[in-house]
């Protein structure tokens, strides 16, 4: 039986290609679904002219495809509701400052 | 300014310098001559993938090259400040001295020659910066410069990532992994030169007592080729090193230094050479550094221009 968890956990542990924190403590995972053995992602980027969509996009999909119950994904990108600051976990906020970036 | 004596005696209790007057004279010599090639560095080595650019094949992987480009100007903006507290003239460094006396490496100076080579710098070359740098932030003794360093790490380990992610695409086709082969025949042996002359062959070093850094070429070098051997087993790329568990150490199986053959652009692993021709390499510099140098200047004039006529 798939796990909402699991799910999480996978998505937790994709990293931004730039700076090393977790899409999920970006806040770049607006939602995602569970039907079955099917994972739907919705995912927003930090800027339209994010440098790295593609590359985040596959990491993503990648990433939920290894939990074992899962047999396919699809990733939604949503501008809607728009990024900002306020989306990062404290997580994230923390390790941005020991990286000398605040927010 | 203190004597180096003074100055070493506070560095062993952990001194931090700060400002002109904590530093030696040599200190102050060698921190300019280090940043100088740091910032060099940094700015020529954008030149070879702007024009590298058309060989990227989608418009998402060229935004992230035009990010690294970014980055890399950025870094070379806090050398060249770095240099300007220093009391360098930094407008005549980059616009006006010769382009043979810019202190970047070799590599730099080239053209690169499909998207293949383009990862590769970023997987190998980037990774020599990373492994250079990242000895400095965590050894300098220059304050200013360690605390400028903690997002440049970052930022370079965001370069050798989109390397090590392009690469693992690019080999899952047969053509793609001959193209990253031929490209790391070549570039492998251009980061093994990056750490500069094999310790045997020199002086005590005056950087290491002066805590302006703290390993040694050979001790960064074989750091390097632990991290890139690493990467390249696991998408089964040979390089022209082993393992050897006595020694503890990389050990190179083909006499290093060797002839490199620049029309070829390969290195001729029959004809060995001294450390010295290597050096001399070096300082003739490569093909393109004219070039690259000449484009530098080009834009700042033209936008110059613009500037008076939209005043005018």
């Amino acid at each position: 039986m798939l796990r909402e968890e699991d799910v999480k956990t996978a998505l937790q542990s994709v990293n931004d290609p730039e700076i090393p924190v977790s899409v999920w403590d970006l806040g770049l995972v607006t939602n995602f679904g569970i039907e079955g053995h099917r994972v739907s992602v919705q995912l927003t980027f930090t800027a339209l002219g994010c440098s790295c969509m593609d590359w985040i996009l596959d990491d993503v999909k990648a990433a939920v495809l290894r939990v074992p119950e899962v047999s396919a994904v699809e990733v939604e990108v949503v501008w809607d509701p728009p990024w900002t600051t306020d989306r990062m976990t404290a997580k994230a906020r923390q390790q941005l400052a020991a990286w000398g970036i605040q927010s | 300014m203190v004597s180096n004596d003074e100055l070493m005696h506070k560095l062993a209790a952990g001194f931090v310098v700060e400002t002109e007057q904590d530093m030696s004279e040599d200190y102050h010599r060698l921190l300019i001559q280090t940043l100088t090639i740091t910032a060099d560095t940094e700015l020529i080595s954008i030149f070879s993938i702007l024009d590298a650019l058309k060989y990227v094949p989608t418009l998402n992987r060229r935004l992230t090259e035009l990010a690294i480009i970014q980055d890399e100007l950025g870094h070379a903006h806090i050398a060249y400040r770095l240099l300007k507290h220093l009391g360098v003239d930094v407008d005549a460094l980059i616009y006006e001295r010769d382009a043979s006396e810019f202190r970047n490496p070799y590599l730099m100076d080239l053209k690169l020659q499909n998207y293949a080579e383009l990862l590769t710098l970023h997987a190998l070359l980037d990774r020599a910066g990373y492994v250079l740098l990242g000895d400095i932030f965590h050894h300098t003794s220059y304050g200013p410069w360690k605390r400028a360093l903690t997002k440049v790490d970052a930022e370079e380990g965001f370069h050798v990532r989109n390397g090590e992610s392009g690469l693992r695409l690019l080999v899952k086709t047969d053509e793609g992994r001959a193209a990253v082969q031929a490209a790391v025949d070549w570039m492998f042996v251009m980061g093994l030169d990056f750490f500069g002359m094999a310790d045997h062959l020199k002086k005590r070093s005056l950087q290491l007592d002066l805590h302006l850094k703290g390993e040694t070429n050979d001790q960064m070098r074989q750091r390097w080729m632990k991290s890139t051997v690493r990467f390249l087993d696991s998408i089964q790329i040979r390089t022209p090193v082993h393992w050897d568990p006595e020694q503890d150490a990389y050990l190179y199986d083909f006499p290093y230094p060797c002839q490199w053959d620049e029309a070829e652009r390969r290195w001729r692993f029959d004809q060995p050479i001294e450390w010295s021709q290597v050096l001399s390499r070096f300082k003739r510099h490569g093909p393109y550094r004219r070039e690259y140098v000449q484009t530098l200047r080009q834009g700042r004039e033209t936008y110059q221009k613009l500037l008076r006529e939209g005043v005018a």
